[in-house]
């Protein structure tokens, strides 16, 4: 089920996004839930040990260093500790902390104002003037690399890549691509229009793949 | 027939089915007839694989804990506010 996304508010409590996960609201979770909202200090640490990881990995995928996803990390749980009355159990509440803690990222994010950002176009593709592609089909694979990749390496290299993109790219395609809210729902946590986020996604996965060209044949 | 030019401005809503059928044909013929465009869109199609693979286990930067000193920092944190 996906619900309506509501406006993303900058004290991050309110922020709801509804990306609803199979794993909805449980006995366990509704039991935690009265906890926390009862006050009970046990249950404050059962919830960052319980999703502390998920938060942690969530911060440093969106921020870009590590200093900065663990002040992320405990900015998220004061705003989760804040605004866990106002839950409204419409999804998980690990779908829930996960959209507050991307909020927290993309404040933060702000915060630090448009960086240099070097210029994607040279990873654009190319078009004559009567619209043909101008681009070598096929796999290029260099000498440069090895003949197999294991798994984890060409994880590790994608991850790489995807943090090579200026942030404006970067962050639609980590909003759609890996944490799979919709195009609605990704211009409503970036405050831009659709068709932007539907122009930067195509950009942004263009770009990574003319960055992962060396190792695109690797594992198909 | 598209120009690859058109292919290229349309795939994201392509493979997000938002294209009304006449167009989704035109683009599948536009596949069948170019082979650019058409190892463009798999070499496509695998890097949003790749992008998701990338962050879907726990070799992928999810830790299985939190250092320690970060759990009792945002604990901290909550009683000092």
């Amino acid at each position: 089920m996906v619900f309506e996304p509501t406006a993303v508010d900058d004290s991050g409590a309110a922020i709801y996004m509804g990306v609803s996960e199979s794993q909805d609201v449980g006995a366990s979770e509704t039991e935690l839930l009265e906890c926390l909202r009862a006050g009970e200090e046990r249950c404050f640490e059962t919830l960052v040990r319980h999703l502390g990881p998920q938060v942690l990995a969530t911060a440093k995928r969106y921020l870009r260093s590590d200093a900065e996803a663990a002040d992320c990390f405990q900015d998220t749980f004061l705003a989760v500790f804040e605004g866990i009355n106002r839950f409204e159990q419409r999804s998980s509440l690990r779908t829930w902390v996960r959209g507050i803690t991307i909020n927290q990222c993309l404040m933060r994010i702000r915060k630090q104002g448009r960086q240099q950002e070097e210029s994607i176009e040279h990873l654009l593709p190319v078009f004559d003037e009567n619209g043909d592609r101008m681009e070598l089909s096929g796999m290029i694979r260099p000498s440069g690399i090895s003949a197999s990749i294991d798994k984890t390496r060409l994880k590790c290299i994608v991850r790489e890549k995807i943090n090579e993109l200026p942030d404006d790219y970067r962050l639609v395609l980590l909003l759609r691509d890996i944490d799979g809210y919709t195009t609605k729902e990704t211009a409503a946590i970036l405050r831009i229009k659709i068709n932007a986020v539907k122009t930067r996604l195509h950009r942004a996965r263009s770009a990574l793949k003319s960055l992962l060209t060396p190792v695109l044949a690797y594992g198909e | 027939m598209l120009t690859c030019k058109e292919f290229d401005d349309f795939m994201v809503d392509y493979l997000e089915g938002g294209l009304p059928v006449w167009q989704k044909f035109m683009y599948w013929l536009h596949v069948k007839m170019c082979r650019e465009c058409a190892n463009f869109i798999r070499q496509y199609r695998r890097v949003i694989a790749l992008g998701q693979q990338a962050f879907d286990s726990p070799d992928s930067a999810v830790p299985d804990s939190v250092p320690e000193e970060l759990v009792k920092a945002a604990l901290a944190h909550r009683t000092s506010k």
